[in-house]
């Protein structure tokens, strides 16, 4: 053809590409040669240009399917002939022997001929794929157009498939008609077992025998799940596991202890990861981790915590990686840590029964002392030392417990990561004991511990001491169940110490109640805050009756100043104070004061009335003190001297009625027990308790007392001390029955009455309520109910609710609906 | 999309002009009142490809604009010539959104059709045509397998592993250097200049884009300095002078655009150029026989590392063929005796070999070796596969191996030059060897630029506007053998030449449809069909159809009965509305049945005759009525041939 004059012409494409037969039976023998050489490893002489055209052109001519079937056909005659037979040769009688269980080799023996054999396979497998890949190089042109139209798998991948079926597939022998792949499974299953028992193996070949096995597939879908690895090894591979991990864990748990074990499982469950990683595929890793944790950790956790050296052993022993070791391994098999949380909680329940046991036989030991020293000692004196020792009783067991606490948050802490469950776990094992019913002090104990160191503890702490001193005991608080009881008990002991001014700090005292505050809420501490509004409001008033009085012109030189607290009966637990029980309170004789002392009161209550008109105003003698000077007359004291003394006597309100008494008394004259008692009209124990003090006590004893003995008997004579002496010019004079005590068992069924009669109060107004909202519900809905809403200042009996459900019907707040299938109740507006 | 105010796009294309007329921007569609790009306008208004398709490899640009502010895109939008559009779209044809001429060109598309092809061109997603090629230089620069580095460039420690023949091309000083001393295989650079701004460079020279910023990040200030300091220096000495100020940070997209394809069409004429002079001077036509003899030393003064070898084309019906087909004639070099030694030897120490005794008389078999670099082969995923395997072809010799490329050698040298400078501008006398080249060696892009070329130029001269020539005239003198174009597009899989073949046929459907190689050709696509296992029908005839239908729905639209024929509407409703129409017209009823005689000379003598006669010889009313018959008559025919052939459609 020629190209037209000034205009191209298309040519035929050149050399006949169409229409004109090739040779193919010539074009591929010589094919065919080239991959025999490829195959022989001598393809460097080859040229790839030559080879490419042959295969381009056939497939070009449309012979593309003959010469998939030609290069598949002559594939497939190499492997089983020249590889085959290759690979059989490596077989060892004893290696076949071994793979069918009868094993009497040495393991290096077996191993030796385990890695021949495997080596030989890799080499087999790594030529078939760089001889394919060559003949795919060559065969490019037929893989991406015959085979991509005719939907044919590329012919490397075709091959690899070949490998598959004529070399893993094929039996070991003539007579042995065992397949090679069973073989393989065997000896890397062997592998690895020298491996576990400390061997060193060739990982890097193993791991080209998984790629192999990784890279084929059972079936031609080519899915993930039939990679023959998966189907094929990873079963076997996982079962041996299984055995071996049993049969391991029982040996270790016979012949080890427990943190031992535990080394153990996690070195094993890292080792397999890592030979996962290493060895054979990664994708291996979850499903081996499950075999092993199942094996060593799961189905043992148990035993492993009951050990004798288990976790009770470490919690005791401070063993906190070895208690990491365990919650690690438990954390793996069980997301709820089960076991370790059982153990834990176990092991804080008998460890906080413990300290409850010591605070109760700590608090009455004491009574059994005295008893064995009948020498010593009157019996009420006994009672105090006894109340002291359960004060003691009380703070040991309060810094027990947060020792205890401590102990367990390090544990929680270095051990159990934080864990948030087990957290959980470990506060409610603490509230069970706290609360535990046959240990009902913890309220009061903590209040008592507060109280100790609101007088006392805190005195030249730093603000951050302070404050973790109360961070204890709110944390404490936390655990205890019933808050009104505690409420009750703080109320009473904070009345203590802030009308007697004992507190170290008021700010302190704040603080705690707003931490209270933040911790129980505003409910809480209303009444708590209600007494400190009174003493701020007493302070205003003492200064505003201050002025008032000098208002009057009255300028007496001899004018008795009054500082007065007016307590609002409701907030303030009057009762508990003066140890004397409310029906008492109408009953009792007011106390005479003197007609200075009387004057003053009526001049404040005149002041009182006309500032808040309606109030009635009680005194409580039994609760104020007051300050005297009282000066002695000139006496030889011991060092020589003869001078007038005075002193500053700061004494209860009563001690100044009984001293004051003295005053119109000539020296020489006494006057007896119940000539005081009848001018003073003071309640007997506070008098005698007050008589103590100013006569008994060495440091003040301001009276005399006839005879000289610690009890006051209503027959004693008492007399003014002149030659009374102090080194300080300030002299307090205690009361004997102050300070912190534990209740006396009369006092604390008192205590508990109370708070019962509160309780049902709090409970009837729950429950109302809740039928007022609901109008309407069943009784174990109702009881749901009230429990939910009184969770956070007590727990009530349910026998309690039932009786007090029943007090309200009988008051026809509520009432039985008549039919219905289960108990239910109707609110009556 | 916000709405710009008109006063804000009058300011905008106020500082455009100002930024064009003051040169930082250049103007994205210039002024051209050449005759050439006049005769280009006036075939993309007549919707003609194969005068498009020759004005583009002549080199028009193809962004200008005429007198009257149209550019080509623009005009062949407006008239309606979709295949003209995706040419000139596959030729870099800018349709931009937000441009002013970019909204004019999609506001006058005349119709859907052609909107959507317009947007699915739109700049962000096409690319400049030169970036496979910039890419593949790119990577070249990190690609460790298989080796074709030549040069090592060593500075601070760091090395760069380099290819001389892009240093020469790219940078004279290379140049110049390289020529005295071709068997450099290390150069140290001056130790004022730092690795990274030699990095810079040297990304500068390998077609990367690389903009300072990036080049200086996680630099301290005084680094920063050093290193800029450095590439100013650096550009100085390797006289690439522009290397500073392209690398400086622009944000306008537009100038960053068009910086980058200025830099990518430099680059490509350095590549060309030096591909010309050194490349294609030292090909060499040797005697067939005699090429075994050709000795290359690995150090040659091109750094030529493979040679290629194509073999003329064996038997020539025409025995001058060659002298009137070959470009360039190939540089016969004198003969010299083997010489092996290394080194820099009286310019080019360049050697081959060709026969000691001269001529015979009987002209011999003839092969042209052409020197080659395989870092440029490398985008052949043949040539890659080739030397990454490990045959013969991939090791290293002593003298360059050569390599037979099947194909003549006017192939290999197109080839060659798409490979080095993207360049594909061919003859169509070559065309379907190169797709079979391109196919065979699998270079896409070089495949379909063939099939371009030929469905492009391939309609001739009669067929330069395919909606005048309704009724199928042809000339006689074909330019393509359109039964080889249907099978190679079959053979190399490319589904333009099968759509360009259907086309071809169905405008001159009249001179085929009772050839037996058109029954033989239908047979065998549906054959095709079957082996794909693919739905039943023969592609060849579904295509023809719909390209029949759109060769006569033009004429019904022409004559304003376009409600007749719904434009998109399936090719089985618009035959019904054509019955329709031609009961409507009251024109004789034809059997497909009566379609059996030799109909083609009756016809010839009718048309002689000036008679309008349908393709039956019917005497018809008037030229509408005649298209109307000729089109349900052709239906029959390809019907009556699948019957035959016991095809089912």
């Amino acid at each position: 053809m020629i190209a037209g004059r000034g205009r191209q012409r298309i040519r035929p494409p050149r050399r006949g590409l169409h229409g004109d037969e090739i040779d193919f039976e010539n074009t591929w023998a010589t094919i065919e040669a080239a991959f025999r050489e490829i195959h022989t490893k001598n393809a460097s002489k080859l040229s790839y240009e030559e080879l490419y055209r042959h295969a381009y052109r056939i497939v070009l001519k449309k012979k593309g399917e003959q010469l998939y079937n030609k290069v598949h056909g002559f594939e497939r005659g190499w492997l089983a002939s020249e590889v085959r037979a290759s690979i059989q040769q490596l077989l060892s009688p004893n290696l076949l022997a071994e793979a069918q269980g009868a094993g009497a080799t040495s393991p290096n023996e077996r191993r030796v001929a385990g890695e021949k054999f495997l080596k030989g396979l890799k080499q087999a497998w790594g030529d078939h794929q760089v001889c394919m890949s060559m003949l795919a190089d060559v065969l490019m042109y037929m893989d991406r157009v015959y085979c991509a139209d005719h939907r044919r798998i590329p012919i490397y991948n075709a091959a690899m498939v070949l490998f598959r079926d004529e070399i893993l597939n094929s039996p070991i022998s003539v007579i042995d008609a065992r397949a090679i792949l069973g073989l393989i499974n065997h000896v890397i299953l062997d592998q690895i077992q020298m491996e576990r028992d400390g061997d060193v193996i060739d990982k890097q070949l193993i791991k080209s025998c998984v790629w192999m096995l990784e890279g084929l597939h059972e079936d031609e879908t080519e899915s993930e799940e039939q990679r023959l690895y998966n189907v094929s090894f990873e079963k076997d591979y996982l079962d041996t596991s299984r055995l071996f991990y049993r049969g391991e864990s029982e040996r270790l748990l016979q012949d080890s202890d427990a943190g031992a074990y535990c080394s153990h499982a996690r070195r094993r469950i890292y080792e397999e990861d890592e030979r996962c990683k290493q060895t054979l595929l990664e994708s291996t890793g979850p499903k081996i981790q499950k075999v092993v944790e199942d094996e060593l950790i799961k189905n043992r956790i148990h035993e492993l915590v009951e050990m004798e050296s288990g976790v009770r052993f470490m919690v005791d022993n401070d063993r906190l990686d070895e208690l990491n070791l365990v919650y690690d391994l438990n954390m793996r098999v069980d997301a709820k840590k089960t076991e370790i949380t059982r153990a834990i909680q176990k092991r804080i329940f008998d460890m906080g029964t413990g300290i409850n046991n010591d605070a109760v036989a700590a608090s009455q030991a004491p009574v059994s002392v005295p008893a064995a020293d009948p020498a010593e000692k009157a019996k009420g004196v006994a009672q105090e030392k006894s109340l002291n020792q359960q004060t003691v009783a009380a703070i040991k067991w309060v810094e027990d417990v947060l020792a205890l606490k401590d102990k367990f948050d390090k544990i929680w802490r270095d051990s159990f990561d934080s864990d948030p469950l087990l957290q959980q776990a470990i506060t409610r094992s603490f509230g069970d004991f706290i609360n535990s019913p046959t240990f009902p002090r913890s309220s009061e104990y903590i209040s008592l511990f507060i109280d100790e160191n609101m007088k006392k503890g805190i005195k030249g702490k730093t603000e951050m001491e302070v404050d973790t001193v109360l961070e204890k005991a709110i944390v404490l608080l936390r655990y205890v169940q019933d808050k009104d009881l505690f409420e009750r008990y703080y109320k009473k002991h904070l009345c203590r110490r802030l009308l007697m001014n004992k507190s170290v700090s008021n700010e302190v005292e704040k603080q705690m109640i707003s931490k209270m505050k933040i911790e129980l809420g505003n409910n809480f501490t209303l009444k708590l805050e209600a007494m400190f509004k009174d003493m701020t409001i007493s302070e205003e008033l003492t200064a505003g009756f201050k002025k008032h009085v000098d208002g009057l012109g009255e300028k007496d030189p001899k004018r008795i100043e009054l500082a007065i607290n007016v307590l609002t009966s409701m907030t303030w637990p009057l009762e508990s104070m003066g140890g004397t029980v409310a029906e008492e309170e109408a009953s009792r004789p007011r106390c005479n004061f003197p007609l200075a002392v009387e004057k003053i009161k009526r001049g404040f209550e005149k002041f009182y009335s006309q500032k808040h008109s309606g109030r009635q105003l009680t005194w409580l003698a039994n609760m104020g003190s007051a300050d005297i000077r009282a000066v002695f007359p000139k006496a030889v004291q011991k060092d020589g001297s003869f001078k007038e003394r005075r002193h500053d006597l700061n004494v209860s309100t009563y001690g100044m009625v009984i001293l004051l008494l003295f005053n119109e008394l000539p020296t020489d004259k006494y006057l007896t027990f119940e000539e005081i008692q009848a001018q003073t009209n003071i309640p007997h124990s506070d008098l005698v308790r007050n008589l103590q003090s100013l006569a008994v006590a060495p440091k003040t004893r301001i009276l005399i007392k006839e005879p000289m003995s610690k009890d006051v008997k209503p027959t004693d004579r008492f007399s003014f001390n002149e030659s009374f002496s102090g080194k300080f010019v300030k002299i307090k004079v205690g009361v004997v029955s102050g300070g912190n005590k534990v209740e006396s068992d009369r006092e604390r069924r008192e205590t508990e009455k109370k708070n019962d009669d509160s309780r049902q109060f709090c409970i009837e107004a729950a429950v109302v309520r809740i039928m007022k909202q609901r109008k309407e519900l069943q009784h174990q809905q109702l009881v749901a109910e009230t429990l939910g809403q009184l969770n956070g200042q007590f727990k009530p009996e349910v026998t309690m609710i039932k009786k007090r459900i029943e007090s309200l019907i009988e008051r026809e707040y509520l009432e039985r609906i008549d039919g219905a299938k289960v108990d239910s109740y109707r609110y009556l507006a | 999309m916000d709405v710009k105010k008109k006063h804000e796009i009058e300011a905008a294309l106020a500082t455009e002009a100002q930024a064009i007329s003051s040169g930082q921007l250049k103007e994205e569609n210039p002024l051209d009142v050449s005759e050439d790009f006049r005769a280009f306008c006036e075939a993309c208004r007549r919707g003609d490809l194969k005068v498009c398709q020759e004005k583009i490899s002549e080199g028009v640009n193809i962004n200008a604009r005429d007198k009257f502010d149209y550019t080509p895109l623009i005009l062949a939008s407006l008239c309606g010539h979709y295949e003209v559009i995706r040419l000139l779209l596959e030729n870099g044809a800018l349709c931009e959104r937000d441009t002013f001429q970019g909204e004019r060109c999609l506001y006058n598309a005349l119709n859907d059709r052609i909107r959507n092809l317009l947007l699915s061109y739109d700049y962000a997603k096409s690319t400049n045509p030169l970036q496979p090629l910039a890419a593949h230089i790119t990577s070249l620069l990190t690609r460790p397998t298989p080796k074709t580095t030549d040069i090592t460039i060593t500075a601070y420690g760091q090395e760069f592993q380099l290819h001389k023949f892009i240093l020469a091309a790219r940078s004279p000083y290379f140049a110049k250097k390289l020529a005295t001393a071709p068997s450099t295989t290390t150069w140290k650079l001056p130790h004022s200049i730092p690795a990274e701004a030699l990095g810079v460079a040297l990304q500068y020279l390998y077609f990367q884009e690389v903009t300072i910023r990036r080049a200086l990040f996680g630099l301290s200030d005084e680094q920063e300095l050093v290193v800029l300091n450095g590439i100013d220096k650096i550009g100085k000495q390797l006289e690439i002078e522009r290397l500073f100020e392209d690398i400086t940070e622009v944000s306008d997209r537009r100038l960053l655009r068009q910086r980058r394809g200025d830099e990518l069409e430099r680059g490509r004429d350095q590549l060309d150029i030096w591909f010309r002079e050194n490349v294609l001077r030292h090909k060499m036509t040797v005697d067939t026989d005699k090429v075994d003899n050709i000795q290359w030393d690995r150090d040659n003064s091109i750094f030529a590392d493979i040679l290629l070898r194509a073999d003329d084309d064996e038997e020539h019906d025409n025995p001058d063929s060659d002298q009137t087909n070959r470009s360039p004639g190939p540089l016969e070099v004198s003969v010299l005796p083997v010489r092996n030694t290394a080194g820099a030897l009286l310019g080019l120490p360049v050697r081959n070999v060709r026969s000691r005794s001269p001529s015979r008389r009987r002209r011999p078999k003839r092969s042209t070796v052409y020197p080659a670099h395989r870092a440029m082969l490398l985008r052949s995923e043949y040539f890659l596969t080739m030397f990454s395997s490990q045959f013969k072809e991939a090791q290293d010799t002593k003298t360059l191996q050569i390599i037979t490329i099947d194909c003549s050698p006017a192939v290999l040298e197109t080839i060659l030059t798409f490979m080095y400078t993207e360049r594909a501008d061919f003859g169509l006398d070559i065309a379907i060897d190169v797709l079979f080249a391109a196919d065979q060696l699998f270079i896409e892009k070089l495949k379909q630029r063939a099939a371009i070329i030929i469905s492009a130029l391939g309609n001739g001269s009669t067929s330069a506007v395919e909606s005048s020539n309704p009724r199928g005239e042809t000339d006689k003198d074909e330019a393509v053998d359109i039964y080889e174009v249907i099978r190679a597009g079959w053979d190399t899989r490319v589904q333009r030449l099968e759509e360009f073949a259907a086309r071809y046929i169905a405008y001159r459907l009249e001179n085929y449809i009772d050839q037996p190689e058109f029954a033989e050709l239908v047979q065998e696509s549906a054959n095709r069909v079957k082996a794909r296992q693919e739905t039943d029908t023969v592609e060849l005839v579904d295509d023809i159809r719909y390209y029949l239908s759109e060769r006569f729905r033009l004429r019904f639209e022409d004559s304003g009965l376009d409600g007749m024929m719904d434009e998109d509407a399936a090719l089985k409703a618009s035959q019904a509305d054509l019955l329709d129409s031609m009961n409507h017209f009251a024109l004789a009823d034809e059997a497909p049945q009566e379609m059996k005689t030799d109909i083609q000379s009756a016809v010839d003598q009718q048309i002689a005759a000036g008679v309008i006669r349908n393709l039956d010889g019917e005497e018809v009313g008037d030229e509408f009525a005649q298209d109307a018959m000729n089109y349900q008559i052709l239906l029959g025919k390809i019907d009556t041939l699948l019957e035959r052939l016991n095809l089912d459609a």
